[in-house]
């Protein structure tokens, strides 16, 4: 091999281009592109081509011909004028100089030679046929630019931010080698190529979470999923549930967000509506510890936010009395949820300075609710599970005060493509649910807040066809 | 001669400020945005995913406090929207939740201009399960209580401390660190045990979160002893209880994946 292949570091000092014709303006805007000033000169006047670099002060000209002074101060030589003798002496001055020096057409009498280069930065491709053939080598990188699309840049960005914390995490470099070119070849590179970088993010962070537990530990994801429409997942809640081995969900969860978990990972359902208990919560905390025990990441995924009207706590109070770790993702609760997709904000300077969540679940027919502290002015109250005890709780707020005609909404499979709102008021709620058949899962929402639907009312379900999300088993 | 609005806005949550409870909509409505108009309780986490060529506008609305005025900002929306800008409406937590998201969706829909809500993460669901805090119980609470301690000016605290003070409910207070002083004492004045545990989260989720637990009584002195600054979220009730023993989160440096070109330029 004649040549050495290197990239060198553009330098602050400038390169001297000697020459101003078509082959020294390839020249200049070689070294201009990556960031080097230039200094040229030449007899003639300034090529108007080169104006833009000029007037951003990348590059000076110098109307004269090319002397020995001109190598003042600068690191690389471009000897590129149309006349032989003057390259030759140029080339000469430059290696007394100890500079390296290119020489137009005269590749040998020079020190170094241009490659042809295709440039996806930080992604560079240079490519030689050792002087031999310029045209060959242009050919070449015609086709290495269909091969490695613009992507490729991006891709080499991403992966240089994660250096840091794999060489923390997987300090074996063999290791980490059979990391990386896993990562590569896998669907880290197609999803880049794909515009798809949060995912390629994703697909990242959870081989280095993956890696980083060789050791095997278990851990309990308490993972709060949404409402049901998946879009509402959030990044943590995505990034867990393609991480965990096995998942343990409930009713609640919808099925398009179930079939975003990992392809390979057990599932386990657990019921949990109040009529088929499949398996009552402490058979739930039980089993969450005893798979985390097998070494197993085990993602507890509960519909809307683990800590509202989910049990959660009881749940986590377990596995920290056993000593297993566990993280909590909140979610989007259904409130939240369904007050966005229904138009009705729980808060509203002028209609509501509070709001209050409560269960409307019946226990041996009766509500054990603190009714006075319900029935408020300027107060939203959002009960969650109110739909068997609609009854009583239109009773009781209107018995504690509350205006019959206070407005009221029900809130059926919300923000799914079967969401369902119904207007109304207090003291008509139980016969909506009658008369309209709402099921489960619906949101009660009772308040003034509730005449804004008419005018925020902005999402458009589908047509109405009742439990088609929601798994029913 | 009518105008055309071909733009949208779209009201978006960015959660309380880990990255991390981005959600995909959210996300996804950023990336599109042309114009992202926030506020200051966005974290800085989060506004460095705005793509480079996205305009950004800082409404820089702090909790109480407004750089710019709400007309202004219902204005501003407008207006973009006219112009046929897809304009992100980018709010701390929930847009539904104490934070006039439902004036600007007001707004917009008497102007005829289309838009959308995503609901985002609320300060209370995410400070309290960053802190091992659940928000029910089964047998310790059966409600949740949003309220916001701050008031319009214009308006003296006018609470009804009967009925926040519910030992089996869990009171979560909004904007609250200026009258804790006041909400503590009126909230045992008006029954609830002056030894409740309580908590204030300060930058909740984030990698600065600081928790502060004390008994009610002696939750302020231990706020104003800690230094905490806003944003600052109060949770009173039994569940507290839970938050030592709960404690999970330890705030280490995001995933770099999170941080975007600016970030890692200016780290370097
Ligand atoms: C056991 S609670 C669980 C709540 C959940 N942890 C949350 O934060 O949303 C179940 C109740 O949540 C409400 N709910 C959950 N998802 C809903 C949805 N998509 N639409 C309407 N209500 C929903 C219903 O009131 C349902 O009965
Ligand atoms: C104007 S309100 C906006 C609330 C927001 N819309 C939400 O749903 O969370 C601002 C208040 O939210 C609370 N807050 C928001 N983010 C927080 C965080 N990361 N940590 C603690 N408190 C937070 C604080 O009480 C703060 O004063």
């Amino acid at each position: 091999m004649k040549y050495l292949p290197l990239f060198l570091l553009t330098s602050e000092r400038p390169a001297l281009v000697a020459g101003a014709g078509r082959v020294a303006r390839r020249k200049a805007e070689f070294v201009l592109r990556a960031g080097q000033r230039v200094r040229m000169v030449a007899p003639g006047p300034f090529p108007a081509a080169l104006h833009w670099a000029r007037a951003r002060g990348m590059l000076e000209y110098r109307q004269g011909n090319v002397e020995e002074a001109d190598l003042e101060g600068v690191g690389l030589v471009f000897a590129a004028t149309d006349d032989r003798e003057v390259n030759a002496r140029l080339a000469r001055w430059a290696r007394q100089r100890g500079l390296h020096v290119n020489v137009a057409d005269r590749p040998e009498e020079g020190t170094f030679i241009v490659p042809s280069v295709l440039d996806r930065d930080p992604v560079l491709v240079a490519v030689s046929t050792g002087g031999t053939s310029p045209v060959l080598a242009r050919r070449l990188r015609a086709r290495l630019e269909s091969l490695i699309p613009s992507a490729y840049g991006r891709l080499a960005r991403l992966l240089d931010a994660y250096r840091e914390r794999a060489r923390a995490r997987i300090p074996d470099e063999a290791a980490r080698r059979r990391f990386w070119e896993a990562l590569i070849d896998g669907p880290v590179s197609e999803l880049v190529f794909a515009g798809q970088e949060a995912r390629a993010r994703l697909e990242i962070e959870t081989a280095l979470e993956r890696a980083q537990g060789a050791r095997p530990e278990g851990e309990v994801y308490l993972v709060g999923a949404g409402p049901g429409d998946p879009d509402l997942l959030t990044f943590r809640a995505l990034r867990l549930m393609q991480q965990a081995d096995v998942v343990v969900y409930d009713r609640l969860v919808s099925k398009p967000i179930l079939e975003m978990t990992r392809q390979d990972a057990e599932l386990y359902y657990v019921g949990k509506q109040k009529d088929d208990h499949a398996v009552p919560q402490e058979g739930i905390n039980q089993m969450l510890v005893d798979l985390a025990r097998q070494g197993k990441r085990v993602l507890r995924l509960k519909g809307g936010d683990p800590f509202v009207f989910g049990r959660g706590g009881e749940e986590i109070e377990t596995l920290a009395e056993h000593g297993i770790p566990f993280q909590v993702v909140p979610g989007i609760t259904a409130a939240s949820g369904c007050a966005a997709y229904a138009g009705i904000p729980l808060t509203h300077r002028d209609y509501a300075q509070s709001c209050i969540f409560v269960t409307g679940h019946l226990k041996d027919g009766s509500l054990d609710l603190n009714w006075e502290a319900l029935v408020q002015p300027r107060q939203t109250v959002v009960f969650y599970m109110g739909l068997t005890g609609i009854g009583v709780i239109s009773e009781r707020l209107i018995a504690h005060g509350m205006s019959p005609d206070m407005p009221a909404a029900l809130v059926e499979q919300g923000t799914t493509p079967n969401q369902r709102v119904l207007i109304g008021t207090v003291a008509t709620l139980p016969e909506i649910v009658h008369r309209a058949e709402v099921r489960a899962p619906t949101l009660t929402i009772v308040g003034e807040v509730v005449r804004l639907h008419e005018k925020l009312e902005w999402y458009q379900a589908e047509e109405h066809r009742p439990g088609t999300v929601f798994s029913s088993h | 001669m009518q105008r055309q609005a071909t733009g949208k806005v779209f009201l978006v949550g960015a959660g309380p400020g880990d990255p991390g409870l981005l959600t995909m909509r959210a996300r996804e409505r950023i990336e599109q945005a042309d114009v992202v108009v926030y506020d200051r309780l966005v974290g800085e986490a989060i506004l460095e995913l705005i793509p480079q060529g996205t305009t950004r506008i800082a409404a820089g609305k702090a909790c109480g406090k407004h750089s710019m005025r709400q007309e202004e900002i219902n204005e501003l929306l407008v207006s973009l929207a006219f112009r046929g800008r897809r304009v992100v409406r980018l709010k701390g937590g929930d847009p539904f939740v104490f934070g006039r998201g439902s004036e600007e969706a007001l707004y917009l829909r008497r102007h005829g201009i289309p838009f959308e809500v995503v609901p985002g993460v609320t300060a209370a669901l995410a400070c309290t399960a960053y802190a091992g805090i659940p928000l029910t119980h089964r047998g310790l609470s059966r409600a949740v209580h949003l309220v916001t301690g701050h008031f319009r000016d214009d308006q003296p605290l006018r609470i009804d401390w009967q009925r926040l003070a519910d030992p089996e409910a869990t009171l979560v207070i909004y904007m609250g660190l200026g009258n804790l002083e006041t909400l503590a004492r009126g909230l045992i004045d008006a029954g609830l045990p002056a030894e409740t545990p309580a908590a204030a989260i300060e930058r909740g989720t984030t990698l600065d979160q600081q928790v502060v637990r004390a008994p009610l009584e002696q939750l302020p002195a231990r706020v104003q002893a800690a230094l905490l600054r806003p944003p600052v979220l109060v949770v009173i009730g039994r569940t507290v209880a839970f938050s030592e023993r709960l404690d999970w989160f330890v705030p280490e440096a995001p995933p770099e994946a999170w941080q975007d070109e600016i970030g890692a330029h200016t780290a370097r």
